[in-house]
Parts: C-alpha cells; structure tokens; sequence
C-alpha cells in the first residue's frame, strides 16, 4: 500500500471529500428534479414540495461552501506536510508537480470557490427578492459547479494515488527559480515594469471600482490578479524570504514565515472573487451590489499594503534593497 | 449585536432540552477521546524521534554481502578521512546479545572513547562520564530497561557475558543513561570498542559500521555519492533516510488505525442520522409554534444549525481535553504499548506534549464532518414542517 494513502492527513482530507460529494450528489438529484417540474406560478401540492426541496438544497450547499473552503487550507497543509516523504520537495511547491493532476486539482479549487461564493451571492439575492427571479441561472449554476465537483473529487483520488515516494521531484527554487537566464516572467516583462503594471492596476481597479465603471473595473481586476500573481512569486516573495533567489508561492505558507501566505494569498483571492462577483452580478444580472465590492477593495488594499510593507521593512531595516 | 435575541433563545433553549444532547454528546465523546489518545501519542512519539535523531551522525557507512549486513575493515576509515568536509569519523562495534533464556536481547554498542563522536547525544553523555575510571577495567554505560532487567535477575553490579570462544567475560555496570534517551536506549549497552568486539567475536581490524558527519547540509548528496563509489559492496545511510523510515512506520501505524476507524465513523454516522430523525420528530410541535409566531424556514434552520454546532464544538473540547489530560498527564496507560511494541524489554519513556494545528484540524475534521451532515437533512425535514399540519 502506497505510504502516502495512509498519512493521515491525506485519509481525513480525502474523507471529508467523499462525504462532501454524497451530500453534493444528493443536491444534484434534487435540483435536476426541481428543474424539471419547477413552476412557480403553480399552487399545486408538487410545487410546494419542491420549494421545501431547494432548501435542503440550499443548506447542504452552504455547508459544502464552508467546508470547502476550510479544506483549501487543509490540503495545503497537508501537502506541505508530505514533502518530507517525497524525495526532494522541501515545500508543498514539489509535492503539486509530483504528478499531473498536482496543478490541475489546485487551479480547480480556486475555481470551485470562486463559484461556490458566486451561487451564495446569487441566493442571497434571490431570497430577498421573494419571488425566485434568478431560481432558474442559480440552479443551472450549481448543476455546473457540481459536474466541476464531481472531477476534482476523481483528480483528488488520481493526484493522492499516483504520487511516487521514490521518483525525485524538484524543489520550488528549480520550478520557479533557475530557469538559467530565461524570463519566468510573461510578455517578456521586467521586474521594474511588472512592479510599475502591479501598482498602476491597483490604482485602475481602486479608481473604476469608485467610479462604478463595470466593465473596465472587472478588467482591471482580472489584469491585476494575473499581474499580481507574478509580482508575489518573483518581487514580494523574496522580501519575504529575504533571500532575493527564493522565487516560491508556497513557502511562504511555512511556519518559518509565520504562516503569512495565508493571509497574502487569502486576501488577493478572496478580495478578487468578491470583486469579481460583484461585478458579475451587477454587469450580467443588473442587481446592485455594493457591499461585495467594498470588502473586496478592502481586502485588495490589505494585499497591497502587506506586500509593500514587507519590502519597505526590508528597506527600513536593512538600508538597502534586495 | 443584531442577532443577540436569537443566541439568547438558542442557549436557553440548549439548556432547557439538555437532556436531549446527552446521548450524542457521550458518544461523542467516546469517540474523539479514543481518536485524539491515539493521534496524540503517535505524533509525540515522532516528534521525540525527530529530537533523537537530530543528535544521531549524518551518514553510517555499512558492508553489505548477499543483502546482509557484514563486518566493515577499519581500512576504509582512513580512505573517508580523505575526503574534505568529513568530520568525526567513528567506528561502531554492535550487535544484539541474547540473554539466556533467549526471550530478552541487549543491543551491545561498542564505542572508541578516545575519537571524537560523531553522535551527538553520546558525547554528551561521555562528557559526564569520568573516562580515566570508566577505562580503567571493563565498564558499562546501560539504558534503564537493560538496568532494570539486570537488577530483577540478581546481577546489580554487572554481568558475566559469555563469548563465541566459550570464555566468560566479567563486566561491571558502571553507570545508567538518562530516562530522556529512553526510546532509542532502553535496550542499550554502551562499552569500550574492544570489549565489544571480543564480545562478539570479532578480530580487531573489523568494525560493524563507520559513521561520520558533514557539517555542511548541502554537501550531503555530493559526499553520499563519492563514498558509494568506493566500494560495490558499500552502503551508505544518510538520517534523512532513517527520519523517512519512521514517519512512514508511524504513519503507518496511525494510518491503519485512522482506516479501522472509518468504519466506527460509519456507524456513528447512522446512529446519529436515526437518533436525530426520531428526536426532531418529537420536536414537530415544538418548531410548528415557532413557524407559527412567524419564524422562517431559514432562521429554524439557523437555529438548528447553531444548536448542531454548539453539540459539535461542546463534544470536540471535552474530548480532546480528556485525550490530552489522558495521555500527556497520566501517559497513556495500555493505548501506549501499541506504539511503543514492548516486545523486548519493557520500556518506561515520558509522553512529551506536542500540540499542533495539524492534529487538531484533522480530528476536528474528521469528526465534524461527518456529524453536521449526518444530521443536515433530519434538520431540513424538521425545518420545512408546515405549521399547520404540525399542530394537528
């Protein structure tokens, strides 16, 4: 039996999925039921029980939310913690690019959060509004999540099962650091013009956010996150490190830095799915949706702030830059 | 406090139905204390491990032929001196003597006293030890298991060994090791190198393996791969190779029983999906009331979601304090012989606290998890009841 199926991290995180997905699986059949015969015009004895149905729907879905969401954290934790049994990974960075499906599961996740705190959104909207205007998009929404669901789940299974305890994988500073002299960066951007790009979209999305322009701002979001991604990994990070060849997104989850990437890549991706969603609503669903798009600027200010005040620290501290 | 009334109803109504959490809560508690015992003793015995073994040497150089281990020429100690960046070479004599009744074996660990150690508890633990006296006749340094057996069969002060050669050797017991070494040296016997070699037979050019240092961490692959290629018949052992070996044993150990557990789990889960149906079924009244004062389907599920999480969070804190309390302040009576496989000569270790969110996430998880959603859809069917039809 493969060593890593019996770390017990894995065995926990790898239950709390299954369970999740039996609970997901029930919802599924109760929407696709409730798809089919809903009307709400209607006041016939089917109608009402199906509106009872969209509650449990509803309830195991905000339970699903929450829990997801604290296993990001966990399966992150818990890679982090087999990089001593793969050899060569000295960080979660190795033990993601152990196989194929490391990447793709990771990238699902972020995926699945995004929608998942989209349909929250959508419903709580949608129970203000008392007659179900948007029952139909929120419905079909979830339909989607749970088919994206149902194969992160089997990736979940494939990643865990194929990782090979004795084939050698690289480190985050050969993925991410010496690529000899080519530029890891894209569009053939240097360090200077990325940081230029990084604090110019900042100000574009605080500027089309505040000036309510819709889609320039959902643009200028997305831009930035892209941007934002590369500045951490390539600029920011090494003041984390203080160690100016240490080009890694997930060291920095490590105890050795006091767990900060947490809360650097916590507040970048909650602050952009906030913003996104907000956008995404008031552009494709025309509700107004204020309160989203200022937490989201708030926790993108926290980004920025934490960002530069590692480097200005460094600065501070050390009479010099990296 | 916009939401102040509702906690205020649902603690009192938690108190005022107390009785019915009872059941589950005990459960419960059964549960995550048997959980949490055993993953807290698995990851303090590892974390002692890893403390042990950051005072082992870096590398052990052994002989192999046919797959076992063999003798090692002291020879081969000088071509390792060679080599840059290597320190504190060290030869090794040792082996497991069998006490006579053939249930019970010492390890015998023969030392050269007058190298420098590359094992860094023994030299701490020969910094104490007055060497000119210990040298003096034949001594022994012995762990406190070894001691223990010695006393109960009447050798207090030392032990006649018996070599290959049929003669008898005399050695007195000189001094015990500290309880801290305990998990690695319970069964140790510590003697001067040639002792231990006419112990077992051995001629004085042969040495059962060499071990040395390399200060320098990044060193570690390039030395490891110079050596290998000494000798066809060489093996080299780095610690991280041995620090792999136990967290994969440990993991094993707490992997089968966390897998064991799942079907525990299972069951729990049915139970607490039956007993719930039943409890809300009598509770029909009870939330048709509610429902009629106005209530919402969604502020009964709140309140049933909070009380579920106040079952959930009361259970997990009483568990896990008990599981601590059991096994960092009592140690562990029984549970611990499962991890620690008292086969050999029994062993007494301390139980170092070690808390991590590790730990704490995964049986929060792990119990968690399966509970709220054993319990979700009684709540949603209690929740959507009709007023009306519930008064009736």
């Amino acid at each position: 039996m493969s060593e890593i199926l019996l770390s017990n991290q894995v065995i926990v995180y790898l239950l709390s999925e299954s369970i999740l997905f039996g609970l997901l699986l029930i919802a599924f059949i109760i929407t696709l039921e409730i798809l089919i015969k809903w009307d709400f015009g209607s006041y016939s004895e089917q109608q009402f029980r199906l509106e009872r149905r969209a509650y449990l729907v509803m309830t195991i879905l905000l339970f699903v939310f929450v829990v997801k969401f604290l296993l990001l954290i966990y399966f992150v934790f818990a890679i982090d913690s087999l990089s001593l049994l793969v050899p060569g990974a000295m960080c979660a960075a190795g033990v993601i690019s152990a196989n194929d499906y490391g990447m793709l599961l990771l990238l699902l996740k972020l995926l699945i959060l995004f929608f998942l705190l989209l349909w929250m959104a959508i419903n709580r909207y949608d129970l203000q509004a008392k007659n179900y205007p948007l029952f139909r998009i929120k419905s079909w929404l979830f339909v989607s999540i749970f088919l994206v669901i149902a194969i992160e789940t089997g990736v979940d299974f494939a990643y865990f099962g194929h990782i090979d305890t004795l084939e050698p994988v690289n480190c985050c500073s050969t993925l991410y650091g010496q690529l000899e002299g080519a530029n890891p960066l894209p569009f053939g951007l240097n360090t200077m013009i990325l940081l230029i790009l990084f604090y110019l979209l900042y100000v574009a999305v605080m500027a089309s956010a505040l000036s309510s322009q819709r889609v320039s701002f959902m643009v200028a979001l997305l831009l930035f996150v892209f941007i934002a991604y590369y500045s951490v990994v390539y600029f920011f990070g090494t003041y984390i490190y203080e160690l100016p060849t240490h080009n890694c997104p997930f060291c920095m989850l490590q105890k050795e830095y006091y767990y900060v990437g947490y809360l650097v890549w916590g507040a970048l991706f909650v602050g952009t799915y906030l913003g996104l969603i907000s956008s995404v609503m008031e552009i494709g669903l025309k509700v107004e949706r204020n309160r989203e798009r200022m937490v989201a600027l708030a926790l993108l200010s926290i980004f920025v702030l934490l960002c530069t005040g590692f480097v200005a620290i460094y600065y501070l501290r050390n009479g010099v830059f990296l | 406090m916009r939401n102040s009334p509702f906690f205020h109803f649902l603690t009192l109504e938690f108190f005022k139905e107390r009785k019915k959490h009872m059941g589950v809560i005990a459960i419960s508690l059964v549960i995550l204390f048997l959980l949490s015992s055993v993953l807290f003793i698995s990851s303090s015995i590892r974390y002692s491990l890893e403390q042990t073994l950051d005072q082992e040497p870096d590398f052990v150089v052994q002989r192999i032929q046919g797959g076992e281990r063999v003798s090692v020429p002291t020879e081969w100690m000088d071509r390792l001196l060679e080599i840059h960046g290597i320190s504190s070479v060290t030869a090794r004599v040792y082996g497991r003597y069998f006490f006579k009744s053939k249930e019970k074996s010492f390890l015998i660990v023969g030392v050269d006293f007058m190298d420098e150690q590359s094992h860094k508890a023994l030299r701490t633990i020969m910094d104490e030890v007055d060497l000119r006296e210990f040298l003096k006749g034949d001594n022994m340094l012995v762990g406190g298991g070894v001691s223990h057996y010695l006393k109960s069969h009447f050798y207090p002060k030392g032990y006649t060994f018996l070599t290959p050669k049929g003669a008898f050797k005399k050695v007195h017991l000189f001094k015990v090791l500290p309880r801290e070494s305990n998990l690695i040296a319970n069964d140790m016997i510590i003697v001067p190198i040639e002792l231990a070699q006419e112990i077992f037979g051995m001629n004085e050019e042969e040495v059962s393996d060499i071990t040395f240092n390399v200060p320098n961490d990044d060193e570690w692959a390039n030395v490891e791969d110079k050596i290998s290629s000494f000798h066809y018949d060489l093996r080299v052992i780095t610690k991280n190779d041995i620090k792999k070996a136990y967290e994969n044993l440990y993991n094993y150990k707490g992997g089968i029983f966390l897998i064991l557990f799942l079907i525990t789990i299972v069951t729990f889960v049915l139970i607490l999906y039956q007993r719930y149906s039943m409890v809300y079924s009598s509770e029909r009244r009870h939330i048709g009331l509610l429902r009629a004062l106005g209530w919402s389907i969604n502020d009964v599920l709140k309140l049933k979601f909070f009380e579920t999480m106040m079952v959930v969070i009361v259970a997990y804190i009483l568990g896990v304090g008990l599981a601590y309390l059991y096994v960092f302040v009592l140690g562990a009576p029984l549970l611990r012989e499962i991890f620690l496989g008292g086969a050999n000569l029994h062993n007494v270790i301390t139980l170092v606290p070690v808390l991590n969110f590790g730990i704490l996430s995964s049986i929060f998880l792990i119990y968690a998890v399966p509970f709220v959603s054993a319990v979700l859809i009684p709540v949603w069917k209690i929740a959507v009841t009709d007023p009306k039809e519930a008064m009736l």
